[in-house]
């Protein structure tokens, strides 16, 4: 390298160093700076955002939270959703390992023909499903009822639970099950005391992964549900924005009490969840 | 009978196609540790399976039986027979849905997937606190979309958006508008807001494959004094390309069942212009006072054949042999 080429090379350097911390930093700016906003609206009153939109709170309003919490209903939305995704979660979880464990582990006659079938409705429009099991939930009675929307959810979860875990307990080794079987397990102690406890963190990834999507989860809810006391969070969210569109300053402190559950689980277990997001995605 | 092959043995020489997805199928069994009876497989299976024929199977054979009937209210069917899809044949509506929904596919995978990989690049190139980044760059994609489209409903207002706010801020206040108003930025808009929400997921997952390139050839277009164009060109964006190919797919595929952000942000507004077959379905089956489940049914199982025929499309066009999920 001649003497007279350092000079150049290091200002290049310094212009890419340069050039790529600005697009990090737009970046940034970009993805957070809406969350600021909507946190800083929902610490304030609809009054002093018409004043101005985007200030910083003079006063923290955090009483706003009590009130859309108590008077707005979101604590009945909170606790709907809570429910209906704390129920499909579980169940979705254990018929899903149940089913995920006999395919990764036993050899029988069609058992890729069943992961297939289980596996490939994950490409399915929803609509395809929508419309009929809004009949048959009309039918058996379970238009507007939690049960029903569980019973919705764990279906639409179950290809993605399956998949996952499947592709987990088939890399338990075989020898595991066959030194408990020496010691006298039954298949289903064997699935019990063995698949569950090594498979934890694949579980895990399932549990929370399903509980964000179905947490979020709009369609199926709006259609099956329409009783306003059944509302899951995004549904009351959207229905409070239809009635009181004004009122921007409750709707952002609405926004942030669906947001802050989900932004705390991700806090715990970022890792987890980018995994099993990205799973299919990723080779 | 035939012999059953030991499942190791049997592809020594694969068999393509069909005929090796019918033997995966059936594949016999192999050893005795991995056997057991049919009840107790049943057993670990039923609880999947009987979810899966009632709330998956049971409803898409039922849509398929709606679209050749007229439902005006839930006890009286009506036959129609193939009506509902020469119908669909003439509706402009459903056309104008489904060119939406076609650019959507199409064009909006580029936007998420070249954002996600200059992130990753970004981040590749060794930044401070990339690790932090690569976690908080992924956040929106966990957000509900009924959050993520009221926020930007709000960043694209008319009167206090940011998006105006700063045009007018620069002298630029005669490009303000409202852009989810506006028919002939509706959809970029609503496009831009969902690569906003997906840019994370993109660059994970170039990250990821960018990690695990082979590191010598990098260093080797280091010592070759490549400059950083001509590795991005000539090196990185080739080697990554099953990995780019693989997301702008999933793009696509996810794309073709847009709903809830565009539901939210237009309802399908202005005159058309964001309208995309899932919201059109749901208009016509809950939120139309033509009230009849068979016609939107007909259109949901157009889009299900399209969807699957794109689908096993991609498969068969690039033979990835790994799962795909959507």
């Amino acid at each position: 390298m001649t003497p007279s080429a350092l000079p150049a090379g290091l200002l290049t350097r310094w212009l890419r160093q340069g050039g790529l911390m600005a697009i990090i930093v737009l970046y940034t700016l970009y993805s957070a700076l809406p969350f600021v906003w909507v946190g800083a609206m929902s610490l304030r009153t609809t009054l002093e955002i018409s004043a101005s939109h985007f200030a910083w709170p003079d006063v923290y309003h955090w009483e706003k939270y009590r009130i859309a919490w108590v008077d707005s209903n979101f604590a009945q939305y909170f606790w709907n959703s809570t429910l209906v995704v704390g129920a499909a979660v579980a169940i979705v979880t254990l018929f899903g390992a149940a089913a995920a464990h006999c395919l990764a582990r036993y050899n029988f006659r069609g058992n890729r023909l069943v992961y297939f079938i289980l596996f490939s409705s994950i490409v399915f429009p929803p609509q395809i499903i929508l419309i009929s099991l809004f009949q048959v939930l009309v039918e058996y009675n379970l238009y507007n009822t939690r049960l029903g929307l569980v019973l919705v959810y764990v279906g639409l979860q179950l290809p993605l639970t399956v998949y996952l875990l499947e592709g987990f307990f088939s890399r338990i080794p075989q020898d595991l099950f066959d030194a408990a079987k020496i010691d006298g397990y039954g298949d289903f102690e064997i699935f019990w005391r063995i698949v569950l406890p090594v498979g934890m963190p694949a579980i895990a990834t399932t549990v929370i992964l399903n509980f964000i999507q179905l947490w979020n989860e709009f369609l199926f809810a709006v259609v099956l549900v329409s009783e306003p006391g059944l509302r899951t969070l995004p549904i009351g969210i959207r229905a409070y924005m239809g009635d009181y569109f004004q009122d921007i300053g409750m709707i952002a402190t609405g926004m942030m009490i669906a947001v802050i559950p989900v932004v705390i689980v991700y806090a715990f277990f970022s890792e987890k969840l980018i995994q099993g997001m990205t799973a299919g995605a990723v080779k | 009978m035939t012999q059953p092959l030991p499942l190791a043995l049997a592809p020594a020489v694969p068999p393509s196609g069909l005929r090796r997805q019918l033997d995966r199928w059936f594949a016999p069994p192999e050893a005795d540790s991995r056997r057991t009876t049919w009840p107790a497989l049943m057993l670990f299976l039923a609880p999947a399976l009987i979810i899966y024929a009632a709330l998956t199977a049971y409803p898409v054979v039922r849509t398929f039986y709606n679209s050749f009937f007229t439902i005006a209210d839930i006890e009286s069917a009506k036959f129609v027979g193939l009506a509902h899809f020469a119908e669909l044949a003439r509706d402009k509506t459903f056309w104008a849905a489904v060119r939406n929904t076609a650019i959507w596919s199409a064009v909006a995978p580029l936007l998420d997937v070249a954002t996600g990989l200059l992130l990753a690049l970004c981040l590749y190139a060794g930044v401070p606190f990339a690790r932090f980044l690569r976690v908080a760059w992924f956040t929106p994609v966990l957000l509900s979309y009924v959050v993520v489209g009221i926020m930007w409903v709000w960043i694209y207002n008319y009167d206090w958006g940011v998006v105006n706010a700063m045009l007018r801020s620069v002298g630029l206040g005669s490009w303000a508008r409202s852009w989810l108003g506006d028919p002939n930025f509706a959809l970029a808009a609503l496009m831009i807001t969902h690569a906003w929400k997906w840019a994370g997921f993109n660059m994970v997952v170039c990250l990821a494959a960018l990690h695990s390139l082979p590191s010598e050839v990098l260093e080797a277009s280091e010592l070759d004094n490549c400059g950083w164009w001509d590795k991005l060109v000539h090196i990185i964006v080739p080697m990554l390309w099953p990995t780019l190919l693989n997301l702008y797919i999933l793009a696509f595929i996810g794309k073709m069942k847009v709903f809830d952000l565009v539901w939210i942000m237009t309802e399908g507004g202005p005159l058309w212009s964001t309208e995309t077959v899932s919201t059109y379905v749901y208009k016509r089956a809950f939120n139309w006072n033509t009230f009849d489940l068979g016609y939107p049914s007909a259109i949901a199982v157009v889009w299900f054949v399209v969807v699957v025929g794109f689908v096993v499309l991609f498969n068969l066009l690039f033979r990835r042999r790994e799962r795909l999920e959507y």
